[in-house]
């Protein structure tokens, strides 16, 4: 994986550079506080555990193989620190009762924008993302970091597999299933072109 | 048309198909409309998430408080180590038995209390089996073991 640029970092900082740790971090760190609120609501907790994060990869540089893809070392790391996260349970029960209270009504809407142009359109974006929050927290754990890592983050099936250890077959499966369940929960939410979905 | 397409439909969407087999999917799309209303109803959803707004940037605080915690790491590992040692002790305590031995170790736990809390923090990141394992700071498999039990400590031994 020569031609991956943070993996050549990865190896200064083997080789004792600091900088160079310093430079994976401020790549790296502030898209990492995104994926940990993908397992936490609470901003502050998401940017301790990205933190975290990037601590075990200080405390572990030794252990990288450059054979990995720096960035689904990465994320390995991180989905394994937030699923403990949320198995110590404390996160788990709050996200709950946020969810239950939340309860997300689905609201009409005729456009979706990334970044909302109305207060009306912010309202919406907010609503649609309390019901990604509660439908995240009901999906078993593989599916539900497969699901972040594809929807979310943007990581192809390849990386998936990566970063989940395991087939990219078995990332195609876990993929479907959350998404079937996704159709579920979204199905009463209006398309972001406003227009009935087409591929 | 035997068989309708299942995981197919999500892998299409995300362009993971190889390219034969898009063709083979595409061509069964186009004879089933039962097919077709269920990749419209994945489609949905995969656009909606596509336009969920980003999470919130991070505080302006984050990076320094970043690189004041990996200041403090020196300092950290050597607080986990101590409370390695410590949790081994505690081990060996019952089996050394009398009340009055446990009396004393449950007050210096007591006094340790305040900075346990502040270690324990430390300590949740070395949840990681396979991580642990890799830290010249863990010196044998029982301080592996230690680690990934101290929850089944006594309670009062916890901070
Ligand atoms: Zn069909």
């Amino acid at each position: 994986m020569a031609s991956d640029p943070d993996a050549a970092l990865m190896l200064a900082f083997q080789n004792g550079d600091e900088r160079a740790f310093r430079t994976l971090f401020e790549r790296h760190g502030r898209a990492m506080v995104g994926f940990c609120h993908h397992y936490v609501k609470d901003g502050a907790r998401a940017e301790e555990l990205a933190q975290d994060v990037f601590l075990k990869v200080h405390r572990s540089a030794a252990r990288y193989q450059p054979t990995a893809r720096f960035r689904t070392w990465l994320y390995r790391i991180a989905a394994n620190h937030c699923l403990n996260e949320l198995r110590r349970g404390e996160y788990g029960a709050r996200r709950e009762a946020a969810a239950r209270e939340g309860g997300s009504a689905p609201v009409d809407l005729d456009s979706l924008p990334g970044g909302a142009a109305t207060p009306e359109q912010a309202a919406v974006g907010e609503a649609l993302a309390g019901a990604v929050r509660e439908l995240l927290a009901r999906l078993p754990e593989k599916q539900r970091t497969a699901f972040v890592l594809c929807r979310l983050e943007g990581l192809s099936y390849e990386e998936i597999a990566e970063v989940l250890e395991t087939s990219v077959s078995a990332v195609k499966s876990l993929l479907h299933r959350a998404t079937v369940a996704a159709a579920e929960a979204l199905a009463p939410w209006s398309a972001p072109d406003g227009k009935e979905a087409r591929q | 048309m035997t068989r309708h397409l299942d995981q197919e439909l999500t892998a299409l969407l995300d362009g993971a198909l190889p390219p034969a087999r898009a063709r083979e999917v595409e061509q069964h799309l186009a004879g089933c409309a039962s097919c077709r209303a269920e990749r419209d109803r994945l489609a949905h959803a995969v656009q909606l998430l596509a336009a969920l707004p980003p999470p919130p940037a991070p505080s302006p605080d984050f990076s320094r408080g970043f690189y004041a915690r990996l200041d403090a790491e020196p300092t950290a590992r050597a607080g986990v180590l101590e409370l390695l040692r410590r949790a081994r002790w505690r081990n060996l305590v019952p089996i050394a038995g009398g009340a009055l031995t446990l009396a004393l170790v449950v007050g210096a736990l007591a006094s340790y209390r305040a900075e346990q809390a502040r270690l324990a923090r430390g300590l949740d990141l070395y949840q990681d089996y396979e991580l642990v394992a890799g830290l010249d700071a863990v010196q044998d498999p029982e301080d592996v073991l230690v680690v990934g039990h101290l929850d089944e400590l006594p309670a009062g031994a916890r901070p």
